[in-house]
């Protein structure tokens, strides 16, 4: 949680630095940031600003918790407002398990089938296993000129 | 190219050597094997363990650093390792592995450049090219998937033909949702306790695998899921378990 906080806070000072020199808010994000992008994310909705007002919004970010976006209001130069806007409909904390779940771990439908092996794992326990493993030994050893 | 299969521990060990062995070298194994079990083995009443067990001074280096490194294995794995999950000394978990890591060096040590031991199921290799069966936990004739070692250990840990013999040590109870873990290391003994350890947390193990450093895992969950590290998929032949099924 403490990244994610230390996130925002990055962000949101960064998003003040753009808005300082840019009227426009930010729309292209940085295809570089490792903050990565989420393409189908629609920019967060912008109210009518009030006279001496600016606001902008930051990119998008995957955080390990949701995908949000900052969005940073500053009046006659001074930060205002910091709204963030959480865009992802899942509740964060289905996002995050999926986020952190995605790059360490990959799930397969499990198919059971027979391949050309040399030994197998998990394989024998009991007498009757012994037995299956002892006749395949001597098969294999007969085929062992 | 010799191949030699005996019952000890209370398994089967087979020794596959696919190179030039000196004679006596696998005799010298399975002689390793018979003291392993001489003196570790709780089921033998004169036994380091079983002495070690009833409080008795039993006197063995080897015993008291297999116990070091159950310790160390069991804070390791937040305690789902434990030598006294049963409620007496029962180091069994660990030394099968560790008898097998000390036969490797002993075939190391005597030149032999190829060489699988499989020890009722946990495997370690040597010499490269070796194709590793994953058995499907519920079909026992059918493989989950196959992994591709060089040099290295390959255990499993599972509900199989023995039942549940793998218990949460915190609660007592068999663990629900996962059929088998497997993983993959570079020593036997820590392959094969941490998978024991993974299988015991039950549906949590997958996460705590992904964390574990120089080793690969694969979890099959029930209704026949796979949770896989990219480790563990990168020694599949084709990239996943359903590939490595139809290579060779």
């Amino acid at each position: 949680m403490r990244r994610a906080l230390a996130a925002l806070v990055v962000t949101a000072v960064a998003v003040v630095l753009l808005a300082r020199y840019d009227t426009d808010p930010p729309r292209t994000l940085n295809p570089n940031s490792a903050l990565r992008p989420a393409a189908s994310a629609a920019p967060a909705p912008r109210a009518t600003p009030r006279p001496g007002e600016k606001s902008a919004s930051g990119p998008v970010i995957t955080t390990p918790f949701s995908v949000i976006q900052v969005r940073a209001t500053l009046t006659r130069g001074r930060l205002t407002g910091v709204e963030t806007v959480e865009l992802t409909g899942d509740g964060p904390h289905t996002e995050a398990l999926n986020a952190r779940a995605e790059p360490i771990l990959r799930a397969e439908a499990l198919k059971a089938g027979s391949a050309d092996i040399d030994v197998v794992t998990g394989a024998t326990y009991t007498s009757e296993s012994w037995r299956d493993s002892l006749q395949a030994a001597i098969d294999a050893a007969r085929e062992q000129r | 190219m010799t191949l030699r299969v005996e019952h000890v521990m209370g398994i089967p060990v087979r020794v596959d050597v696919r190179a030039p062995v000196a004679a006596g070298v696998l005799d010298d194994v399975f002689a390793w094997f018979r003291d392993v079990d001489a003196r570790f083995s709780p089921y033998v009443r004169e036994s380091a363990v079983s002495r070690r067990a009833r409080g008795e001074a039993a006197r063995d280096a080897d015993l008291d650093a297999v116990l070091a490194r159950c310790e160390a294995l069991r804070r390791a794995t937040g305690g789902y390792f434990d030598v006294h999950a049963t409620g007496a000394l029962d180091p069994s978990g660990y030394v099968k592995g560790w008898a097998v890591d000390r036969a490797g060096a002993l075939l190391d040590a005597a030149g032999v450049a190829r060489w699988c031991v499989d020890a009722g199921g946990d495997v370690l290799v040597r010499g490269g090219g070796w194709r590793v069966g994953v058995r499907h936990p519920d079909r026992p004739h059918a493989l989950a998937g196959v992994v591709a070692v060089d040099d290295g250990a390959v255990a499993t840990s599972g509900a199989y033909e023995r039942g549940a013999h793998v218990r949460d040590p915190h609660t007592g109870c068999a663990p629900a949702g996962v059929r088998s873990v497997t993983v993959l290391g570079r020593e036997l003994a820590t392959a094969d306790a941490y998978a024991t350890a993974a299988f015991a947390m039950g549906e949590r193990g997958p996460a705590w695998t992904a964390r574990l450093r120089g080793h690969g895992a694969m979890t099959v969950l029930a209704g026949d899921r796979v949770l896989a590290t990219p480790s563990f998929l990168a020694r599949c032949p084709g990239g996943s378990l359903a590939a490595s099924l139809s290579f060779g």
